[in-house]
């Protein structure tokens, strides 16, 4: 486990560090109202304000100096996301004002905190579950807006709602076998009849969530996009025009020109991942032709292949994969058939888009579906699955001390995301759902 | 010097247990009850065992304990229930001839060694600086004792009720413990009530019996005791018969003269188990219910009718009782009753059932809020072995919820709590595939044995058996069919013992619940392997262990309500902590590292590595 603590007092920018018009910088711990009033000009405003209240006013070096106009929300202890005593600054996002804000933030004794400490504290504070907590996780790490939206949306618990559907029902089943086990076959005659429609349509809505474990790995780590084509197809003008489009920033560019460049950008909200490769081409030359064997590579692990071709000199791909679209470049010199761009004059950008936009999204879940994003919850439903799956498949002459076997364990698994389920639980539903007893 | 080591209070079916594992293990002890002629009594229906309770039974007595064999001597009908919902989960279950048992029952103590019989009502406890020193009773004696063992059943502050009438008895006829309830308040125990109730006995004379279906009972005996191998007793039918629309208007029109819904009876009743009342209001769809009509005894009138538990007044007892087929002309002889007593939170004992506010006191039965004769001997026979236990000065011997049914009702007792009378159920024991009524000797005898709770006859008949399942299991193996061993045959569930059984005849030489038992291992084993591996989850955060002295006040950021509820239960494992109601996942993961960092410390002054 990381070293996380609680109580401590820590800080952390909640929004980008980036310019912009405005920037929230959170805290959280013992007494960080008092630690925060040593560095804000209104020291008693702060220090008698209710919870949940807004403040107004300077924040200040030691020295007296001013940093930046804020307004400060106060959280009592209890009542913020964290569960402990915290407050919000918001500020004027510009970089050297924050710097300094932060450096006064440490005078005073915050730290900063930990990826994922806020989110950690609440959770130990029992101010979310699990899920929600994965989905806070994933708020801060979001690479784009739809993601965001995803994340959001599961936060509000639609994920939860769904498994809820799913726990209840495995509560009802396994309440019905139990019966036939607590309860003597004089006492209880009637058989018990295996839920067909209800295990299948479990098993149907479980394999849906799981394959949006997929598409949602899209919003996630952003789709790989891999820029191809010979040299002077124009992959780099494409690849600058995106960048420049969509205000991209270049990450990490490992090896040469010769190999290859990652950025990140988003192309109508999918977060993508674009890779100018290197052209590919026959090659003596040692290091690029260990380029050509990392870009195809790359190629073969691509989600979709922009195959550039030059409209002057046409060579289209050796080999035709299912994730490639092929584009003619510069469509402002010679326009051809087909998919044709201009990265100079913008021409057919938007029809590339739409292109890109469909691609990505086929098979993909619609918006409003709902998505599953973690590791923990894909293997937990993955293994609720398999377990019910086993349980269609037994004879139906099993007797009902191995189905039981059964659904509890698939009650477990999804127990795990959802919240465990109580064998008193199991009693209260055996109870209002079955005259019993003698 | 003390009068007593240990000093059992009650002779109902814990104190029974409590007072003869006290004896086992050589302890001068004393059971004193209000009446010697009450011992034993099976006040409610004239059965033993049952689902989960059948297995409770056989862990008594795989542990030493009398009720196995108690029952054997005295019964009058078995059957084996549930066979048709898996073997796993069957369990046996006895009609008793009810005077026979207790009378039985009394004469087995009368007869053991180091226990001597006393008739008085214990009224107040002795204590000096924590600890229990003896017991004041009505007639004014003080007796000291090193240990107490308390079992009251239904007698403390009991309270009965039919209709409008109320008596402070503790059964029909028998008065109630008055005194010892309000002295355990004064003393600061968690006090509360609790109520459930019996039907009416009718002469057996009165009845329609070709109005009735019968029940009779199986022609295969199983002996409860592992010390028996086989039982000849004379059998009885039981009797099946059903309310209708007439009986449910009669007792909807007189709802309102039960004291339980008058509002006069506080304590709660259980819901496993409800008043035909109870049932006509909650389930009002129900056209008919089941009534199972049982004989009290070989040589006696008096039949049970089991299902018409009721505290309505008598006369509308009897007028509907006789819309029911078969008893239209029944005349009652005991009328039915509720009983309300006081019960003692079962949260404030440690798992070995001593209490936490006085050493030395151990309680055990229906004063911990159970219900039934099983639960009450299961915890009595843990109480007195423990309570012996702790004068020997050694470790308390505490089952787990994965070894016995035994483990489970103390886990979930003085873990959870209960808020009405608590019943053993298959569905509470989270690994039951493992716990058989029949391999109760082989979870639980050794265990018993090494801590001097039972003779060392009873583990050589184990070992015997163990020998013999051997013996079966080479057997099957040697048979072959379609180029498979008799072993693979078995997971095949068309093929059973009694099918290999017919082609190698020296399997018939071992007795059927041997075969029976080795056919369950063999055809179970894959499901039993599904379940180890959750086992040993389970274990894991068992084995994590919170001391004694662990102070929650250091862990910082628990919730309050996690706080006390983790200060007053004291689990001894995060497992237990666990189970405690209310206490969330974040707060365990707190404890968690709290321990961990708490072992740290802990290691780095004593300077040794990690």
């Amino acid at each position: 486990m990381e070293a996380y603590t609680t109580d401590e007092p820590i800080y952390a920018l909640a929004t980008a560090f980036a310019p912009s018009a405005l920037s929230v910088i959170r805290t959280s711990g013992d007494d960080c109202i008092q630690m925060i009033s040593r560095i804000f000009s209104s020291k008693k405003r702060l220090m008698d304000a209710k919870s949940k209240t807004l403040v107004h006013g300077y924040l200040e070096t030691l020295e007296g100096e001013r940093i930046d106009e804020v307004v400060l929300s106060v959280y009592r202890k209890g009542q913020g996301y964290t569960g402990e005593e915290a407050v919000e600054i918001s500020a004027h996002g510009s970089l050297s004002g924050l710097k300094r804000i932060f450096r006064a933030l440490e005078e005073v004794g915050f730290r900063k905190a930990k990826r994922g400490e806020f989110t950690f504290r609440a959770f130990m504070h029992g101010r979310m579950d699990l899920t929600q907590a994965e989905a806070v996780e994933e708020i801060i790490s979001s690479k784009s807006e739809l993601s965001q939206a995803k994340a959001l949306d599961r936060l509000e618990g639609r994920l939860r709602s769904r498994l809820e559907e799913y726990r209840e029902k495995l509560i009802y089943i396994l309440s019905s076998l139990e019966v036939q086990l607590d309860y003597a076959e004089d006492e209880i005659p009637e058989d018990w009849i295996f839920p067909e429609d209800d295990v299948d349509e479990m098993i149907l809505g479980l394999e849906r969530l799981l394959s949006s474990y997929d598409s949602s790995r899209l919003y996630r780590e952003g789709a790989k996009i891999v820029l191809a084509g010979s040299t002077n197809a124009g992959k780099s003008s494409l690849f600058n025009l995106l960048m420049k489009e969509n205000r991209a920033i270049v990450s990490s560019i490992p090896g040469t020109t010769r190999d290859y460049i990652e950025a990140w950008s988003n192309i109508r909200g999918i977060p993508v991942r674009l890779f100018d490769t290197a052209g590919l081409r026959e090659s003596e030359d040692e290091v690029e032709s260990e380029g050509i064997k990392r870009s195809e590579k790359l190629m073969d692990e691509a989600d979709l292949i922009l195959f550039l071709v030059d409209p002057l000199d046409p060579k289209l791909p050796e080999k035709k994969r299912g994730n490639m679209i092929v584009i003619y470049s510069k469509s402002d010199i010679e326009k051809r058939d087909g998919l044709s761009i201009s990265s100079e004059t913008g021409d057919g950008i938007e029809e590339l888009f739409d292109k890109i936009e469909d691609f990505l999204s086929k098979g993909a879940t619609e918006l409003d579906e709902i998505v599953i994003d973690s590791e923990r919850q894909k293997e937990d439903i993955a293994s609720t699955l398999e377990t019910l799956r086993t349980v269609r498949d037994l004879r139906r002459d099993t007797s009902v001390d191995v189905y039981a076997l059964y659904f509890q364990s698939a009650l477990e698994t999804i127990g795990a995301i959802t919240g465990e389920v109580t064998n008193e639980e199991l009693l209260d539903t055996l109870f209002s759902k079955f005259c019993v007893g003698k | 010097m003390k009068d007593y080591d240990i000093i059992v209070i009650g002779g109902g079916h814990a104190g029974i247990e409590a007072a003869s594992a006290a004896a086992r293990q050589g302890f001068s002890t004393l059971m004193i009850t209000q009446s010697i002629d009450a011992i034993g009594r099976l006040s409610c229906n004239p059965a033993i065992g049952g689902l989960a309770k059948g297995n409770l039974v056989r862990e008594i007595d795989a542990l030493g304990g009398e009720m196995g064999r108690l029952i054997d001597m005295s019964q009058i009908q078995f059957r084996m229930l549930n066979k048709s919902r898996g073997p796993a989960v069957q369990a046996p279950r006895a009609q008793a001839d009810k005077f026979t048992y207790s009378r039985n029952a009394k004469e087995l103590m009368e007869h053991t060694k180091n226990l001597e019989l006393f008739m008085d009502t214990v009224v107040d406890l002795l204590t000096e600086d924590g600890k229990i020193i003896g017991v004041v009773t009505e007639r004014g004696w003080k007796i000291s004792s090193r240990a107490v063992v308390l079992t009251t059943g239904t007698f403390m502050e009991g309270r009965i009720f039919i209709g409008e009438y109320d008596a402070p008895c503790g059964r029909l006829g028998e008065m109630a413990a008055q005194g010892l309830g309000k002295a355990l308040r004064e003393k600061g125990f968690d006090v509360g009530r609790m109520k459930t109730g019996t039907p009416a006995r009718v002469a057996a004379s009165s009845l329609d019996f070709d109005e009735m279906e019968i029940q009779p009972g199986d022609e295969e005996i199983v002996p409860f005791s592992f010390m028996n191998d086989e039982i000849d007793r004379p059998q009885r039918n039981c009797y099946i018969t059903y309310t209708n629309e007439e009986t449910h208007k009669i007792i909807r029109e007189n709802m309102h003269r039960s004291p339980l819904y008058g509002g006069k009876i506080v304590g709660k009743g259980p819901r496993y188990c409800p008043s035909i009342e109870d049932k006509v209001v909650r389930f009002p769809d129900r056209e008919r219910h089941q009534i199972f009509v049982e004989p009290e005894g070989i040589n006696t009138e008096e039949m049970y009718l089991n299902g018409l538990s009721s505290s309505l007044p008598e006369e509308v007892q009897r007028k509907f009782m006789r819309t029911l087929p078969g008893l239209r002309h029944c005349e009652i002889m005991r009328p039915a009753y509720a009983v309300e007593y006081d019960y003692l939170n079962p949260q404030e004992l440690l798992p070995s059932l001593e209490s936490k506010h006085l050493e030395n006191l151990f309680i055990a039965g229906q004063t911990n809020g159970t219900s039934g004769y099983e639960e009450a001997a299961a915890q009595g026979l843990m109480a007195g072995l423990n309570a012996g236990l702790k004068l020997r000065g050694e470790k308390p011997l505490i089952l787990s919820r994965t070894e016995a049914y035994i483990g489970v009702l103390i886990d979930d007792l003085v873990t959870k709590g209960t808020k009405e009378p608590y019943r053993m159920f298959t569905s509470r024991a989270e690994y039951r595939l493992s716990l058989r009524h029949d391999n109760a000797d082989q979870r639980l005898t050794r265990k018993a044995y090494e801590k001097g709770a039972c003779d060392k006859e009873r583990l050589e008949r184990l070992e015997e058996k163990l020998i013999a399942m051997e013996c079966v299991r080479e057997l099957v193996k040697s048979y072959k069919e379609r180029g498979k061993n008799g072993l693979a045959l078995l997971k095949e569930p068309e093929i059973t013992m009694d099918y290999i059984s017919e082609h190698v005849e020296k399997l018939k030489e071992y007795p059927s619940q041997i075969r029976s038992e080795v056919e369950l291992d063999i055809k179970y084993s894959g499901y039993l392997k599904r379940q180890e591996m959750e086992v040993e989850r389970f274990m894991k955060n068992e084995s994590i262990l919170i001391p004694d002295d662990f102070d929650y006040d250091t862990l910082e950021g628990l919730s309050t309500e996690s706080r006390e509820k983790l200060k007053s239960i004291r689990p001894h494992s995060v497992g237990q902590a666990q189970r405690i109601s209310g206490v969330r996942v974040s707060d365990i993961a707190l404890l968690m590292m709290g321990l961990k960092s708490n072992r740290r410390a802990k290691e780095s002054e004593d300077g040794s590595p990690e």
